[in-house]
């Protein structure tokens, strides 16, 4: 372990580590990422999996949007296959309402440049034959979403900032962050002491502890998300398929296997990493429902993460008022695997630069929460 | 015309024992055989036989032959003719043979007949193409004449005949697809099954051949489920690469001569089909006739001799009035014992319509596998089967396996008395016994496995551990190599002390890279390609390769995958991450959930 770094990363997870990778792009040495269990243990290595530009907001679109350019070059700027696949998202409709509503979304996510069409039943039906769209009204598709392997995703940073030079320390957890004068002075972590003037809290679940460690409150909190996979079959399914009003995702994985969840009705607070059969239960019905074909599929393993959230539903990307070079990813809310190169390479930037460059990030700085809060809804 | 007090016709196993016991008590006699060597069946088998250590066994079949063959050079009463073929008996006691393109006839007081039997048929689609064999010609071919007629087999049939030449045709190097048997369960005995399928072989029960594939010779073939009236499932058919097929569904008895010579005889399926009605001392309905072996019910050699032997021995009481009840009552007995096993519940119901019954001994005792005292060289003995064998028991020095009274009896090994000294290991027939020590504090473990492969490792050697079903299970050292005259020679490896209950065979390391995790298809070279790219955490080696992450959830694979890391990483199993338990623990359907079962 290195005694002095120029920047310390907290957290080896996808937003973690795509910052280190980025700082390595620049050409930045000494930098320290600190892991407390291994790489994809936290959030990153639980969540779906997908690759969405599909949302309310118009900051998260364009977010998105650049992702999804950093993922079609991931397997060359990263070297590793990440099962990536531009399935497209296909979300749901059930009442004319949720129809005003996705038509202004449409409408919204075009103008940003987005490749986004409004489909009715039958359209929908027409793609997804095998599917019971009973009660849908329409949708909305866009071609360019997508998904991949989150686990592989996490491990090719890994593995990438390791061969670029970042050290990389798992099993290591940061314990107290020295602060002098609003300055940062340095990290003592389970292995040791670290000097230096740069930390990045990219802590996921943990963000809020890791805040306070400098003396900074940030408003997330973490809560319990169940996700469940099947066995693996053949290749029925491209796209992740959402119902916002039956509450889930689906995706088939690369690999054949059905990746789904919902979002519990008072899921556990925290980082409880738990499962309940409950979950099974309402999951069961609700995707035997709408993918007849799963009646007989099996159910091979539940597990479960965490949604760092924030109180809009995005992310906080900012530095701290009070601590100079004290700068967080977090707050993602269950949307942090699909955003992490367009976030690596801004807080990057940040760091660098002072100030994000490829895209202006500014209105997720932690002062928007002073003035009325505007949420996503698209969220599961 | 010669005339002879006693002729015998056939060489195998009963006719030999029938004509050296007619020869001791003084009957002179002519064995006819048609093969240039006596034997029968027995110089094609190259495997050690079970049975009473009295009756040869863990002997190999080809050397008993050669003990009998030795025993009727050595007695004047006995004339031989072999390559001398039995076309008729005909009135008056008359038997017709050919020999060297010549017509001879003898006759005959009294005759023994052990003609044995012949491979059944099985019809399926193309079984007229070259390439398809009876398992006895193939075992014949290779092992008589040192030709192997294919290069990848598929058997047919797991009997006793299928899983003994599966392994012959490993141990002469070529390789074994399958086993395909069309019952729910082996036919065969265990420790024959469970030898072959430590080298990989798989048995497909409930599966049939549909036909074979092929121009001008075998090519392949296509076999398929079948359900309970044996008639193959649509849609799980399967194709087989393969060269030769053995059809190897049993044996009938060869009971044309029998008919001849004027004996009864009747349709017995439990007994292999038509056979000559007979008496407990072997005497059919002709009473100048007897039977012995296969010809009688298919079993095996040892049984076949004991009847040779009391045919023979009622033969002489008959002949010369000598005073040998006993000595036929006590053969009676032996063989009573023989088939009092489970094993053997079928030629007792065959039997049975003769009305010589048979008591099946109730107490056969059967242990389970016993572990033994942890860090003392000894000796494992997987052998749970009730089969009339006592081999172990008699070769030990020291007295430290017990059988008792009933040969179907299994082992029990009194462990304060095993001295690890492994003899049991080369005399146990079904290599069904294994050397083990553990050393607690280096965390290894020494296995000692009976090996009948060429070539043989040598000291040093990094070797593949194997489990019951051929899969790789880790690395290996081969520590010793102990050379033994019966050729069944031990490999001592070294293991890991986590695997010493898991690895029961070894095999050189392949080019080709086995399957670690066989739901998700990952080779041990893809984990091991993930080890030396850095990763050497369990969890992060799981989502990067998949292993253990399948429908077993990594049940068959965890431990295998967290040795590979440890011998990587140096890392203890112990000190290793294992990742955690999720359910469901086994697979269920999304439709498990769509009711609730609890009661309202």
């Amino acid at each position: 372990m290195i005694s002095e770094a120029s920047v310390v990363i907290i957290g080896g997870g996808i937003i973690g580590t795509s910052i280190a990778f980025n700082l390595a792009k620049f050409g930045v040495k000494n930098v320290s990422v600190f892991e407390k269990s291994y790489i994809s243990s936290g959030s990153t290595g639980r969540c779906g999996g997908g690759i969405r530009q599909q949302w309310t907001s118009p900051m998260n679109v364009r977010l998105a949007m650049r992702s999804v350019e950093l993922f079609e070059r991931f397997k060359s700027d990263v070297g590793m296959d990440i099962e990536y696949i531009e399935g497209g998202y296909l979300l749901l409709a059930y009442t004319d309402k949720e129809i005003e509503e996705f038509k202004r979304n449409v409408k919204m996510q075009r103008e940003e440049g987005l490749n986004v069409e409004l489909l009715t039943n039958r359209q929908i039906a027409k793609k997804f034959p095998f599917m019971n769209l009973e009660g849908v009204k329409g949708g909305t598709w866009c071609p360019t979403d997508g998904h991949a392997n989150p686990q592989i995703a996490n491990i090719a940073y890994a593995m990438a900032i390791k061969r670029m030079g970042v050290e990389l320390n798992t099993h290591t957890s940061v314990e107290s962050i020295d602060t002098q004068n609003g300055k940062i002075i340095g990290v003592q972590t389970s292995k040791g002491y670290v000097k230096t003037n740069v930390v990045v809290n990219a802590a996921g679940g943990f963000s809020h502890e890791i805040g306070l460690m400098a003396g900074v409150d940030i408003p997330t909190y973490s809560e319990r998300h169940q996700i469940l996979v099947t066995e693996s079959v053949n290749h029925i399914l491209d796209p992740m398929v959402i119902s916002f009003q039956n509450n889930y995702y689906v995706r088939q994985t690369m690999h054949g296997s059905f990746v789904m969840g919902q979002s519990d009705k008072n899921p556990a607070k925290g980082n409880d990493l738990g499962h309940t059969v409950e979950f099974l239960e309402e999951m069961a019905p609700k995707m035997v429902h709408d993918f007849p074909f799963m009646k007989h599929l099996h159910i091979v393993r539940q597990w479960s993460g965490a949604y760092n959230v924030s109180p809009d539903a995005q992310p906080i990307i900012d530095e701290a008022r009070n601590v100079s070079r004290y700068i967080f990813a977090v707050g993602f809310s269950g949307h942090g695997f699909m955003l992490a190169p367009a976030v690596g390479e801004a807080v990057a930037e940040m760091i660098v630069y002072g100030r994000s460059k490829t895209m202006n990030i500014s209105n997720l700085g932690i002062s928007r929460f002073e003035n009325k809060i505007e949420k996503e809804h698209n969220v599961v | 015309m010669k005339s002879y007090e006693t002729v015998v016709i056939g060489g195998g196993p009963a006719g030999m024992v029938g004509a050296i016991t007619l020869g001791s008590k003084g009957v002179k006699n002519l064995l006819l055989d048609e093969n240039d060597t006596l034997g029968g069946q027995l110089v094609k088998q190259t495997h050690k036989f079970f049975g009473d250590h009295a009756h040869y066994a863990s002997v190999r079949g080809f050397e008993i032959a050669q003990k009998l063959q030795k025993k009727i050079s050595q007695n004047s009463n006995i004339k031989v003719e072999t390559s001398a073929t039995v076309i008729g008996i005909y009135p008056n006691k008359t038997i017709v043979y050919a020999k060297n393109g010549k017509e001879f006839k003898v006759t005959y007081e009294k005759l023994l007949i052990t003609t044995g039997a012949m491979e059944k048929q099985l019809p399926f689609i193309n079984s007229d193409l070259p390439g398809v064999y009876g398992a006895g010609a193939v075992q014949t071919l290779m092992n008589e004449y040192g030709v192997i007629p294919g290069k990848r087999f598929l058997i047919i049939g797991s009997g006793n005949i299928g899983l003994i030449l599966a392994y012959q045709l490993i141990q002469a190097g070529v390789e074994v697809r399958g086993i395909v048997e069309a019952i729910g369960k082996i036919g065969g005995y265990a420790v024959h099954a469970k030898k072959i399928k430590r080298l990989g072989v798989p048995i497909l029960l409930n599966h049939t051949i549909v036909k074979a594939i092929g121009d001008e010779s075998v090519s392949g073939a296509v076999i398929a489920k079948i359900d309970d009236k044996f008639k193959p499932i649509p849609g799980t058919e399967e194709e087989k690469v393969v060269d030769t097929i053995c059809v190897s569904v049993g044996l009938t008895p060869l009971s044309e001569l029998a008919e001849q010579a004027g004996c009864e005889v009747e349709y017995i399926p439990q007994l292999g089909g038509y056979v000559p009605v007979r008496n407990e001392k072997m005497q059919t309905t002709n009473p100048d006739v007897f039977i012995a072996g296969d010809l009688s019910s298919i079993e095996e050699a040892t049984t076949a001799m004991i009847e040779g032997k009391i045919a023979a021995l009622e033969i002489a009481r008959i002949l010369n009035g000598a005073n040998i009840e006993n000595e036929i009552n006590e053969e009676i007995k032996t063989l009573s014992l023989f088939r009092s096993g489970p094993k053997s519940a079928k030629i007792r119901a065959g039997l049975e319509k003769f009305g010589i019954s048979i008591e099946a001994v109730p107490n056969v005792e059967s242990h389970g596998v016993q572990i033994g005292p942890v860090g003392k060289l000894r000796a494992i003995v997987d052998c749970t089967e009730e089969i009339p064998c006592n081999s172990c028991e008699a070769v030990c020095p020291f007295e430290a396996i017990h059988i008792g009274e009933n040969l179907n009896s299994t082992p029990v090994v009194d462990y304060d008395k095993c001295t690890g000294c492994a003899t049991c290991v080369t005399a146990c027939p079904g290599l069904a016994i294994h050397m083990l020590k553990e050393d607690v504090e280096k965390s290894k473990a020494l296995v000692g496995i009976p090996y009948e492969l060429l070539p043989l490792p040598e000291k040093g050697e990094k070797m593949w551990a194997l489990n019951e079903d051929g899969n790789y299970v880790c690395d290996a050292i081969v520590k010793r190599v102990v050379k033994y005259p019966n050729k069944t020679n031990i490999v001592y490896i070294e293991i890991p002390i986590e695997f010493s209950r898991k690895v029961i065979n070894v095999e050189f390391p392949k080019e080709e890279s086995p399957f670690v995790c066989r739901c998700e298809e990952v080779t041990l070279s893809e984990i091991e390609r993930a080890i030396d790219s850095g990763i050497v955490d369990f969890e992060e080696l799981k989502r990067l390769t998949r292993v253990t992450m399948g429908p077993c959830g990594g049940k068959n694979c965890k431990l295998v995958v967290l040795g590979i890391l440890s011998r990587k990483t140096g890392v203890p199993i112990s000190k290793l991450s294992r990742g955690t338990s999720r359910p469901p623990v086994k697979p269920v359907e999304f439709s498990l959930f769509t009711k609730n079962g609890d009661p309202k």
